[in-house]
Formats: C-alpha cells, sequence, structure tokens
C-alpha cells in the first residue's frame, strides 16, 4: 500500500470515522482503523462490532493494498500536522509498520492485519428508500428524549421505525418510550419504503447517525433489512445492527377519547414549570396543575423546602382538572414544541395525557401523569 | 533430567483454546454436536464438562466456529444443485477469515465471557505492550454486564450469536444469576457454550437449563501423541512419564512440563526410593526449593498426594506394579512396607497439613520435610 493524500480530507474522514473506536478496548483490532487503498480512494473504516462508519476520500494511490492502525493515534498525528499538508502513508516491508510521512515529519506505526478486522457482512437490503437530512434530523430530535435506558425491556432502547398510514395517507414513523412518555413523529413516507419491515434502531446508532447528520445538507440514503440498517451519506457509510426484538403495540396506549382540552403557549408554560419545579422533591420533581377556564395553576409541594405556585392565562373551556406531571419529563416535551402554542388533550388526573404542538401535526406526544 | 525450556518459549508453541485447530481425543462429543445440529436439535446452551485441560474450551471455540461459519439460513435457500450436503465435521481451516476473527476475539456474532482483569489500568498497560494482563480469580456479574446487549441486538454477519463462558464455575453468584437470565429466555439463534471443570459449583439452576456434553479424559496414547507434537523438545521417556502423571489431561502434562514438574517428580521419586532412609541434605535441598518458588511448590502440592494416594490404591487392589520404573518399584516397596491403614492415614496428614499450610502461609520448607518425615517414618516402623 502507498499513497498520497491532502491532510485536510484525510483529517476530516478520520474525525467522522474515530469516534466510534472506543477509547479502551481489550480487543487490540478494536482500536484500529482499517485502510484499504484501491481505486483512486482510500476507504477508512472503523467498528466497536455493534455498528461500522466507513468513508472514502479520494486519493492518489500509488500501489493498491489494505492495513489496520491505531484510530485516535492516526487522528491526533494528522490532527497536529500543519495545515494544507501532503501525507504519504506506505507499509515497510513486511507489513508490519504502517509509515506516515509528512514534510519532514516521519511516524511508524504498529499495524494488524486486516483479515483480523470484524466484518459488518452487508447481507442483502430488502428496502431502499431516501431521505432529506432535515426529514431524518428532526424525527431523531423529536424522539430520542423518550428512549428507554432499562436493559430489561431491551426493545425500547431504540427509535422504533416503520411504514404505516396515518389518516390514510401513507408515512414513515418514528417512535420511542420509556413507558412513562412516548414520542411519535412521522414523516410522508419516501418512495420505495412501502412495506419495510418494521424495525428498531439502537440508541448508540442514534447519536452518532445524529452527528453524521449535522455535516451533510443532502438527502441521506436509508438501506434496511431486518437485522441491519445502512444510512449512506456523501462519502461516508454507515451500517448498524438493529435490537433483535418487538416493539411494543404502542397505538394502543394513545388515547383517543380524551375530551378536556388546554391550549397554551409553549415557553410560558416551559418556564413556568420550570421556576416551580425548583421547589419540588428531588426525584420525583412532581408540578400540579390545576386546569380551570381560562387559567392553569402551577404548584409544587415539598415538605422542607415550601411550596410555590404560578398562574398562566390559557384557553380552556371543559370542566376543570387537577392533574399532576412529572416536570423534567414535560420540560423535555415542551423543548420539542416549535410552533407557539401547544395543545394539551387530557381525560382525568390517571390517564394518558395527549400533547402536540398545535402548529405541526406530525409529532405526537404521550404522557402519563403523576399521582400528587 | 532435562531441564525444561523457559516458560515463554514452551507458552508459544501451545496455542491457546481459541487459536487452536486441532482437537485430539474427543470425537464421540463432537459426533454428538454435530448429530444436534444436522438434525436440527442444536439445543440453545451446552454445559461442557471434564476436568481441567482436556479440551473444553478448545472444543467450545470449535463449536463457535463452526456455528459462526455456517450461513444464515434465508442466505441457504435453494441453490441449483440441491442443499449442500451436511456438514461431517465441526473443523473450520485456519485459513478461514472466521477463524481469524475469532483468534482475534474480533468477530461481531462471538461474545467471550471470562473473568475480568484485576487491574483495569495495569491491564491496558499490558495489552498496549502486548502482555497478557492478570486476570480476577472468579467471573463477576460486570464481566457479565454486556451479555444482555450483546444478545438483544441483531447478528453482525447475519447467521448465529454465539457465547462463550469460560469457566461457568467461576462465575459467582450474582454474575450466575445473570447468565440465568438469558439461559431461561435465549433469543433465536444464539447459542451460549458453558465450559466448566466443576459443574457442581454452578448453581443447579444452571445446568438444569443446559444441554450437557461431558467430555472424557484423554487416552495415555493421546497425552503422548500431544506432547509429541507440542513438545517435541522432551525426550521419549519424559513423555511418557508425564503421560503418566497427567490423568488424562493434556493441560496438565504440559503445565507439569513447563514448569519443571518433571524435575521435582525425579526428586522426590529418588527420595521416596530410599526410605526408609532418606538423604537429610538432599531433603533440606528440595525443601529450600520448595520454599523458594510458587510454582514447584504447587507442583510438591500436587505430586506428593497423588502419588501416595496411588501407592495406597495399589496396597488396596493388590494390583501388581506394571512398570519397572523407579517410581513402581518405590510404590510397591513402601505398599509393602507398612499395612494399608497407615498409608491413607499419611495421605490425610499430608493433604492437611500442605493445606493448612497453604491456607495460612506456614513455613513450606517446613511441611515439606514433615510431610517426608512422616512418610519415612510410616515406612520405618514395620
Amino acid at each position: 500500500m502507498q499513497l498520497t493524500i491532502e491532510r485536510s480530507a484525510l483529517l476530516k474522514s478520520l474525525g467522522h470515522i474515530q469516534s466510534v473506536v472506543e477509547r479502551r478496548n481489550t480487543i487490540p483490532i478494536l482500536s484500529n482503523v482499517k485502510l484499504d487503498a484501491r481505486d483512486g480512494a482510500l476507504g477508512l473504516n472503523a467498528t466497536d462490532m455493534d455498528l461500522e462508519i466507513a468513508e472514502s476520500v479520494g486519493s492518489d494511490i500509488a500501489k493498491a493494498g489494505a492495513s489496520t492502525a491505531p484510530a485516535h493515534t492516526l487522528y491526533d498525528i494528522v490532527r497536529k500536522l500543519p495545515d494544507g499538508a501532503q501525507v504519504e502513508l506506505s507499509l515497510d516491508g513486511e507489513g508490519n509498520h504502517l509509515v506516515l510521512r509528512s514534510g519532514r515529519s516521519r511516524f511508524n506505526l504498529a499495524c494488524l492485519p486486516v483479515d483480523e478486522f470484524p466484518a459488518m457482512s452487508a447481507g442483502s437490503y430488502t428496502h431502499s428508500f431516501s431521505v432529506s437530512a432535515a426529514d431524518l434530523r428532526g424525527m431523531i430530535d423529536r424522539t430520542r428524549f423518550a428512549i428507554s435506558t432499562e436493559e430489561t425491556r431491551y426493545y425500547l432502547n431504540g427509535i422504533h421505525l416503520h411504514a404505516t398510514t396515518s389518516d390514510g395517507v401513507p408515512v414513515l414513523r418514528a417512535v420511542a418510550t420509556d413507558g412513562h412518555r412516548l414520542a411519535r413523529v412521522e414523516v410522508p413516507l419516501p418512495d420505495g419504503a412501502a412495506g419495510m419491515p418494521g424495525i428498531i434502531v439502537p440508541r448508540k446508532t442514534v447519536a452518532e447517525l445524529r452527528k453524521l447528520i449535522d455535516e451533510t445538507g443532502m438527502d441521506v440514503s436509508v438501506s434496511l433489512s431486518d437485522s441491519k440498517i445502512r444510512f449512506a451519506f456523501d462519502d461516508c457509510v454507515m451500517v448498524s445492527k438493529l435490537i433483535d426484538g418487538t416493539f411494543p403495540d404502542y397505538e394502543r396506549v394513545i388515547p383517543t377519547d380524551n375530551d378536556k382540552v388546554l391550549e397554551i403557549d409553549a415557553a410560558t408554560l416551559g418556564k413556568a414549570v420550570d421556576r416551580v419545579s425548583a421547589i419540588s422533591a428531588e426525584k420525583s420533581r412532581a408540578v400540579k396543575m390545576a386546569v380551570e377556564k381560562g387559567q392553569v395553576t402551577l404548584s409544587a409541594n415539598s415538605p422542607d423546602a415550601g411550596s410555590a405556585v404560578e398562574e398562566i392565562e390559557a384557553s380552556y373551556d371543559a370542566s376543570p382538572i387537577e392533574i399532576g406531571f412529572n416536570s423534567r419529563y414535560l420540560l423535555d416535551i415542551l423543548g420539542q414544541v416549535e410552533g407557539d402554542a401547544v395543545r394539551l388533550v387530557m381525560a382525568d388526573a390517571s390517564a394518558p395525557t395527549v400533547i402536540r404542538d398545535v402548529a405541526d401535526g406530525s409529532a405526537i406526544y404521550v404522557l402519563m401523569p403523576m399521582r400528587v | 533430567m532435562a531441564r525444561a525450556p523457559a516458560p515463554d518459549a514452551a507458552a508459544d508453541a501451545v496455542p491457546p483454546p481459541r487459536a487452536n485447530p486441532d482437537l485430539i481425543g474427543q470425537a464421540a462429543a463432537e459426533a454428538e454436536v454435530l448429530r444436534a445440529w444436522t438434525g436440527g436439535r442444536m439445543s440453545h446452551a451446552w454445559l461442557l464438562t471434564g476436568p481441567k485441560g482436556i479440551g473444553k474450551a478448545t472444543l467450545a471455540y470449535r463449536m463457535a466456529r463452526f456455528v459462526l461459519s455456517q450461513p444464515a439460513p434465508d442466505e441457504a435457500g435453494g441453490t441449483l444443485f440441491g442443499a449442500p450436503p451436511p456438514p461431517t465435521d465441526l473443523a473450520v481451516p485456519p485459513s478461514d477469515p472466521v477463524f481469524h476473527r475469532v483468534q482475534a476475539g474480533s468477530h461481531g456474532d462471538l461474545r467471550v465471557i471470562e473473568p475480568g482483569f484485576s487491574d483495569a489500568k495495569q491491564a491496558q498497560r499490558d495489552l498496549e505492550a502486548g502482555r497478557a494482563p492478570r486476570r480476577r480469580g472468579e467471573i463477576v456479574v460486570d464481566d457479565v454486564r454486556g451479555l444482555g446487549q450483546f444478545l438483544s441486538l441483531t447478528p453482525a454477519e447475519g447467521g448465529w450469536r454465539v457465547v462463550v463462558i469460560d469457566a461457568a464455575d467461576q462465575m459467582n453468584r450474582n454474575a450466575a444469576n445473570a447468565v440465568l437470565k438469558v439461559l431461561e429466555e435465549p433469543p433465536r439463534r444464539a447459542i451460549l457454550l458453558l465450559v466448566a471443570h466443576n459443574p457442581a459449583r454452578l448453581p443447579a439452576t444452571i445446568p438444569s437449563r443446559c444441554r450437557r456434553l461431558p467430555l472424557r479424559p484423554l487416552a495415555p496414547a493421546d497425552i503422548t501423541t500431544l506432547l509429541g507434537r507440542l513438545r517435541p523438545d522432551l525426550t521419549e521417556s519424559d513423555r511418557a512419564t508425564l503421560a503418566g502423571l497427567a490423568r488424562g489431561s493434556i493441560g496438565r502434562a504440559l503445565t507439569l512440563a513447563r514448569t519443571g514438574g518433571l524435575e521435582v517428580y525425579g526428586e522426590l521419586i529418588d527420595l521416596l526410593g530410599q526410605t526408609p532412609r532418606m538423604d537429610v541434605a538432599r531433603c533440606h535441598a528440595l525443601g529450600d526449593r520448595v520454599a523458594r518458588d510458587d510454582d514447584t511448590w504447587a507442583l510438591f502440592r500436587d505430586l506428593l498426594p497423588g502419588w501416595l494416594a496411588d501407592m495406597a490404591r495399589l496396597g488396596a487392589t493388590g494390583r501388581p506394579p506394571g512398570d519397572e520404573t523407579p517410581s513402581g518399584a518405590a510404590m510397591a516397596r513402601l505398599s509393602r512396607a507398612a499395612p494399608l491403614d497407615r498409608w491413607v492415614a499419611v495421605w490425610e496428614k499430608t493433604i492437611h497439613l500442605l493445606g493448612r499450610t497453604e491456607a495460612v502461609h506456614l513455613d513450606r520448607k517446613q511441611a515439606v520435610l514433615a510431610t517426608l518425615l512422616l512418610i519415612e517414618r510410616a515406612a520405618g516402623r514395620a
């Protein structure tokens, strides 16, 4: 292997892929990045055995070949090279060392054999479609806060993606829940996604994907099967395992016949909840809402700290109701509302409440009240 | 007697189970696994039992490689010339990519659970320097934690997922309970391979959820063959002695060879052959050696009671000493020198004394001298 590559291009790619490489690894090869030089491009590949990021950078290849080298060390070196430098990569005689030359610097890095590098076999993807970066970002941002961290219900530790219809319109839907709250976001169904299997994308993949989306403004092409998902950006491809489980029938927990409709300014409510919750007990963070005609009274009580009350104007016509929420959960949801007003549709103090952005019908949140 | 070469050189000659392509003398167990696989009745959990050093972990990795190199069920569908013939053995050639990745620990569908490192920071330094880090004596719940997450994700290469627990009887109670959860509700297309030297130490709930695969100790001929392959530097007679001492375990034979067991054994037999008048200076010399070195101490604790037990067994069964080795001769002479009950008492006392010495750090040299004296006295009193 022998090639020359521009420092900034190499740095950008290494920056993307080194984030999946864990700092402490008991398996030596997992600390390494796979370098594969052929056909005028250098392929870089890193994995933690659950997800894999591969990137290809155009470079001047004198001799094709492949090897693996320590990812963080390589990234550190390239980061410290001067801007605009040319980097020359080659293997020494036995292929045990990667030699990096740039200007008057020369580095020798220990390599490990390529055939030890984990394979994330692509297999065959059954469905492929392309979705705009903005849509994908919206689906992730508005659902990821609700992903569960509880290990026993592992099938909740991710975002459930599936194709369905909403009011007769085909949609691609993302759902996440931890049993206390649920977030459901939909976008119009992209071409090719019809009939796709319902899958669960793991939390870590969601986080890595989110970082990559920020750097691209283009469409993301998604391919998936029932055991793998692949996201392709400009030059970057991410392949991940999925959660091997069945997402619960979430439709059942979204109430449809709640009748007490409260409309209120999202920002005002958010700030008030934040203030009042300062007083509530450390762990539960409960806030009580007393809703009556035209007004909501927020209150919190703590036997040690004292009490807090705040009144807010609101539009409400149904019979008065008192209902309690976990303030952190409520704030999480209010944080996703982009329009001015939020609509809370309640039934009673012990039944799930539906929360929606008045200006945006694509997202729906369900929050379980607390007994206060 | 030839001195064993430096331990590192010997250890290099013996591949660890994950890198060992050969398995000898366990054809029956392999056949049972293969029958289960081809019959479509592959159990989700196998408990591989048998003494240490007979190839349980080697078989576990062999099963793992075999299962991992089988095509994913949906890919295996119809082919032009009908279904491929069913596999006839578990071997995966070392040139296979699966073999490389299993050896490197980097196969995405294999998870190995072993005792964790006793010191994480030191372990990181050791790994960077290419040394094998020290491990704890037991598997704790932290070592098992990643298992649930591993099995909750889809396979990386599309086929099966395999977990090797080496060794299952090193799991403490919490770790065993964590594994039990997985054993109770195994995900589809996942196989757990539990290696256990001492299955009786496992909580009863674990063996009851596994298919037992007992491995037999190796035949002496197999041990001799393996020694010839792995330690060609040893002489013919050394190999025969080791095969006799190995009790069917190649691991034990190799440990004995590596830690200088032949030499200690030879010295011990020489001394025992001199009873009832042992050379006091040599007894002290042996005591000094044993006191200095942990390996030699372990050898002495193992070899002397073992030899006494063999001798008592000889006295009880009246089986004539078949071999004309110095050990056989000494055994025959001593077993005639005193009644059986006295030798059994000596054996018990020896075990007790050596055990206490280890447990409360008594003077090892004194323990060696005391046990030798005990034997001398028993033999002399007749």
